[in-house]
């Protein structure tokens, strides 16, 4: 709206008062209401599928919720840049995010260390010593970032590795838990990220019980941390069943 | 041989390290001795050999989709030749054993490494061409394994060296239509010299001694 002539001009200025975000909850008693109406300790239904990308030597496809990941392991292959010699193999690890990924157009390149994360949760459980001198690389694309990025990824990712014959210790699944106020939210949706106090990210290989990443972000009360730690671990089990599930039914179906 | 036929992935148990031995595609977790599995596939069980001292059955899994082979020390690889220098000779790694790779990987081929007589006077062009298919063997000494890049091969042995080429005879066309170069394969005469059956010329290669 165009100012009358004469006045004083418009302007804004930022308010110096509130340096803190007011709570959201500002009752005890107030329950948030997850808006897919799942309970919370529901995790959203898992779809996996392997053999997605023709061309590559392994990749998956993991659709959950409005999460859709598709990730391709080309490997183990002479590695393109110059590097010490070494005799045990590399992993090359990407995380890119479509244009048309997240909610505002071009916004995904908020998270470049997504690449280092998935690189640190999948290489203690590759067998490096069985591709020596080469690289495999790993591309992951988040086709809709719908929550919990990351933790699909990597539940994909060793999908698609196992896809891809590289020898692994064991699958690897990851899960998140929000800390919204009181409240524990186990896999979190965009919406919930956005209002949560605090994150947590488990990996784990879920038939050796052993956790190879944990990631903590914002504020934790200490009691919850702990409550945190085994609803993932409980969450990570299911989903390697889940996997496993998909592995098998896509091997014996490339047996006939 | 086929005992069970059950399918199993990463990280699934196969057994107790007491009673079976890991073979391929399994592995023993030292904490608790047991054998998991590291690749989807079939598990089978294949008897121990009668006269091991260790007499458990060794437990593998085949793998519905095993990754492309690595070259490793001491395995023959087949190569094209790309480009022939003064000293060294490289070569693209097209099958290892006898599968084909996936994606190629680079060889090189030293003058040291060409034959096991008289290494000091070799001539790398009067050993390969390019284009040239060779059998050759990935050197096995640790630290020769070859730099960050590249493969050391070594062609020293009789059965290794040339095994296919095409000659660069060039023949006068009689028509003005079609090919002017015609290649064909050449013949191999002796251990360093191969003829091309269509013009008679001989060249000099470092050619491998085929067993038939």
């Amino acid at each position: 709206m165009a100012a009358k002539p004469g006045s004083a001009p418009t302007t804004y200025s930022p308010n110096l008062g509130q340096k803190t975000r007011p709570p959201i909850f500002k009752d005890n008693d107030l329950d948030w209401v997850r808006p897919d109406g799942r309970g919370f300790h529901q995790c959203r239904p898992a779809f996996f599928r392997t053999g997605a990308v023709n061309s590559a030597s392994g990749s998956a496809y993991a659709e959950l919720g409005n999460t859709k990941v598709i990730v391709s392991v080309f490997g183990p292959r002479e590695s393109k840049k110059a590097m010490m010699y070494s005799d045990t193999g590399r992993l090359n690890c990407n995380v890119s995010y479509t244009t048309f990924g997240t909610p505002v157009r071009g916004q995904g390149s908020d998270h470049k260390e997504f690449s280092s994360m998935l690189h640190k949760a999948l290489e203690g459980a590759i067998m490096l010593e069985s591709f020596p001198k080469t690289t495999v690389d790993v591309f992951a694309l988040v086709l809709e970032s719908g929550g919990s990025d990351l933790p699909v990824v990597i539940s994909c990712a060793s999908l698609a590795l196992a896809d891809a014959g590289i020898m692994m210790y064991d699958l690897v699944a990851a899960v998140s838990v929000a800390c919204l106020g009181k409240n524990l939210v186990i896999d979190p949706i965009l919406e919930e990220e956005s209002y949560q106090d605090g994150s947590l990210m488990l990996t784990c290989m879920p038939s050796r019980y052993e956790v190879t990443q944990l990631t903590f972000t914002g504020e934790w009360p200490t009691p919850d941390i702990n409550e945190a730690m085994q609803l993932c671990l409980d969450a990570c089990n299911k989903l390697g069943k889940v996997m496993r599930t998909c592995l098998k039914e896509a091997a014996s179906a490339s047996q006939e | 041989m086929e005992k069970s036929d059950e399918m199993v992935t990463p990280g699934e148990v196969l057994g107790r390290a007491t009673e079976l031995k890991a073979g391929k595609g399994a592995y023993v977790a030292s904490q608790n001795n047991t054998i998991y599995a590291s690749l989807t596939g079939f598990r089978r069980i294949q008897p121990p050999p009668p006269d091991s001292p260790d007499q458990r059955p060794t437990v593998e899994v085949t793998g519905h989709k095993a990754h492309g082979p690595v070259p490793e020390p001491g395995s023959v690889v087949i190569a094209r030749v790309t480009k022939v220098m003064a000293r060294t000779a490289s070569a693209d790694i097209m099958c290892v054993g006898p599968k084909s790779v996936r994606e190629k990987f680079t060889g090189i081929i030293r003058q040291q490494d060409v034959r096991a007589t008289e290494m000091d006077k070799v001539d790398m062009h009067s050993s390969f061409h390019p284009g040239d298919i060779v059998r050759a063997v990935v050197v096995s000494f640790i630290f020769s394994l070859g730099d960050a890049r590249a493969y050391y091969l070594s062609t020293a042995k009789n059965e290794l060296g040339v095994v296919s080429a095409e000659s660069s005879a060039v023949l006068p066309s009689l028509f003005n239509f079609g090919p002017k170069h015609r290649r064909a394969t050449m013949v191999p005469i002796s251990w360093t010299e191969m003829q091309c059956p269509l013009t008679g010329q001989i060249q000099q290669r470092k050619v491998a001694k085929v067993v038939s």
